[in-house]
């Protein structure tokens, strides 16, 4: 759909949002709580049809943040959906897996590398770290010397 | 006493092992040289496959723990027995040494370097060497029964011009060109595709495709072994070319400048086989069963039904 | 093509390949025949896939690396050299160990690029299980490796690097006598 189409459609879920950034013409990102990131998503996937492109996961020191980027093809837009998780010892999320069966191994990862872990993820195994890392370590985490 | 000892110098020495080396060595680097040309570079030169041999000698041998020990070693030792009997045979058929009944030994000894092949690779104990023995089981079952019906269109077509009694035998068939006529051309078109798959060249290199299984076949070889399969190898480059020049091109006359002539007619067989061998992809086993069970099957049927047409009512090239 | 053969030169004389050859060969012709015939098996250990198109790059007719006697196999018992990419992860570390027990020996290893020399921009990250020298010493103290630096290499590189490789190779009773070169000889034991 085309740029000011998808605007109009983005502010129908605006009260699940924390706010809606516009950092470009084509770059939006969509903060909220970590309880509606499911339902953004599922809007967006399901209902606009954008096409999901990967995940992130990031070790913001205090906290830690996921961001979930989908495109809108026809206009070049990337809207990103981004997620604080304030608990730093056991930091969940619900997994976007049994919405976007693709997202299964990016979330895998962001498992291994940073701990973080996905409620209702049909399979989250190791997947990338050497099958002789030790569990419960996690190389990406800011306390984790190399 | 001379007798025994004539004979093992006939395999041994001439035309035997060490004949039958050099010229299988000089064919390999033949066939490495005309790819290279055809691929507009510069080839190996010309001690390349005496030197891969000398180099794979001075290795040592790997034996794999889950491997069957005897039949891992003999098996690359059967398949040298198969070829270097072959060789000798042809040789001395071209030199009319030989007796009735000769092409059917040669059918069945041009087996075993396929049958070796299978068992040794069975014996690996590695799943990769097992795909390859299954491979290559499965394409000796599709060629073998067109090699045969090819040969029978041969003996068909000679069978009104040599004398009765001796239509089964190399030196009497190899008098005559069957390949100048349709059916002969047929058959030896057809021959010519078993050829290429029976030395494991590309379009027929299933079982030893080097991308796909790893090594196929020879995957759990190395050293000595490995060297004498590279032996088996050269050797049958020289006994299968000469088997299809014996039976479909008129064999080779050893008298004089004729024996140019039928050296040319040998060359000209494994150009061809290079020729096909650079210009085509590798097929899958499914394809080649397709291949040679159904489009050569018709193609030998029909050769075959204008072989004894042309018998029966004289006609030379039918 | 004159000028770009000079520079070619060039940058493969500032990057002379080091090796260190405690070998196991044994006489001259056994030597000669290997130098003459080089079947070589590529090993990836977590590399970015540069250097791999490299190599593969290599392989092909335009290179025609075959005058050289030099093709490639795909089992590593009938190689003589690996030609190993990547930092060695800890994945790869055990089944690179592995892959070398199993290449039939005498056999040259040649580290292909800035990574498998020396861990190259991956110095110090958690997945690193050291360069690929290390971890093929740790099975065999006394392997022939080679190094190829660049980040990828390029193909006429490699080439120089493997030729000046086997040129350097000597047999057993010269290790008494001679230095070669910029190898290190050690005590040949």
């Amino acid at each position: 759909m085309q740029q000011n189409e998808l605007d109009r459609q983005l502010s129908r879920i605006q009260d699940k949002l924390t706010g809606i950034d516009r950092k470009a013409a084509n770059r939006v990102f969509l903060p909220c709580e970590a309880e509606n990131v499911y339902e953004v998503c599922r809007f967006l996937f399901s209902e606009l049809g954008l096409r999901f492109v990967i995940s992130t996961g990031i070790d913001a020191t205090g906290y830690f943040e996921v961001l979930h980027h989908f495109s809108n093809d026809e206009s070049g837009c990337v809207v990103t959906v981004k997620v604080f998780i304030c608990n730093r010892e056991s930091p969940e999320l619900d997994s976007i897996t049994p919405l976007i069966p693709g997202a299964e191994w990016i979330e895998r990862e962001m498992h291994d590398l940073l701990g973080i872990t996905f409620r209702h993820h049909p399979n989250l195994q190791r997947l990338i770290l050497a099958d002789d890392w030790p569990e419960g370590v996690y190389p990406l985490r800011k306390e984790v010397q190399a | 006493m001379i007798d025994a000892l004539q004979n093992l110098s006939w395999i041994l020495i001439f035309p035997g092992f060490v004949f039958t080396l050099a010229v299988g060595l000089l064919a390999s680097w033949l066939v490495r040289k005309v790819s290279a040309i055809v691929q507009y570079r510069v080839g190996p030169p010309i001690y390349q496959p005496a030197v891969d041999v000398m180099k794979l000698m001075g290795k040592e041998i790997l034996v794999p723990q889950e491997a069957q020990r005897t039949v891992f070693i003999l098996a690359p030792l059967a398949g040298l027995s198969g070829v270097l009997l072959l060789s000798t045979m042809l040789w001395l058929a071209t030199a009319r040494i030989t007796y009735v009944g000769d092409i059917v030994v040669a059918m069945y000894l041009m087996i075993l370097p396929s049958l070796a092949l299978i068992l040794g690779s069975s014996a690996s104990g590695s799943p990769h060497a097992a795909v390859g023995a299954s491979r290559e089981m499965k394409l000796v079952l599709s060629y073998e029964l067109p090699l045969v019906l090819a040969l029978l269109v041969v003996i068909i077509k000679t069978a009104g011009l040599v004398a009765p009694g001796e239509q089964l035998s190399l030196a009497a068939i190899s008098q005559h060109a069957p390949v100048l006529s349709i059916s002969g051309f047929l058959a030896f078109v057809v021959a010519l595709l078993c050829v290429q798959a029976k030395l494991g060249f590309v379009p027929f290199d299933i079982a030893e495709s080097e991308t796909e299984v790893a090594g196929g076949v020879m995957i759990e070889y190395s050293g000595a072994l490995l060297a004498v399969w590279k032996l088996m190898q050269a050797m049958m480059l020289v006994a299968l070319p000469l088997f299809l020049v014996l039976v479909f091109l008129g064999g080779i006359d050893l008298s004089g400048w004729w024996l140019l002539w039928g050296i040319g007619k040998y060359v000209l067989v494994l150009v061809l086989v290079i020729l096909i061998k650079n210009t085509n992809p590798r097929v899958r086993i499914d394809q080649a069963m397709r291949f040679f069970w159904f489009y050569c099957g018709t193609m030998l049927a029909a050769a075959v039904i204008l072989a004894m047409i042309g018998n029966y009512y004289g006609i030379a090239w039918l | 093509m004159d000028n770009g053969l000079l520079i070619i030169e060039e940058e493969a004389r500032t990057a002379l390949p080091i090796v260190n050859h405690q070998s196991s060969i044994i006489n001259r012709l056994q030597l000669w025949s290997l130098k003459k015939s080089i079947w070589v098996f590529h090993v990836n250990t977590g590399a970015c896939n540069n250097c791999d198109i490299e190599i593969v790059n290599l392989l092909t007719p335009k290179f025609d690396v075959e005058r050289f006697g030099i093709k490639l196999v795909g089992s590593p018992r009938h190689a003589d050299a690996l030609l190993v990419t990547g930092v060695g992860t800890r994945q790869a570390a055990k089944r690179l160990q592995e892959v070398y027990r199993q290449t039939a020996k005498p056999c040259v290893v040649f580290c292909m690029g800035a990574c498998a020399c020396g861990t190259g921009i991956f110095e110090g990250a958690y997945h690193v299980a050291g360069p690929v020298d290390n971890i093929i010493r740790q099975v065999d103290p006394n392997a022939i490796i080679a190094y190829v630096p660049g980040c990828p290499p390029k193909p006429q590189a490699m080439i120089m690097g493997v030729v000046k490789t086997l040129s350097t190779l000597q047999p057993k009773e010269k290790y008494a006598t001679e230095r070669v070169g910029q190898t290190v000889v050690a005590d040949p034991g």
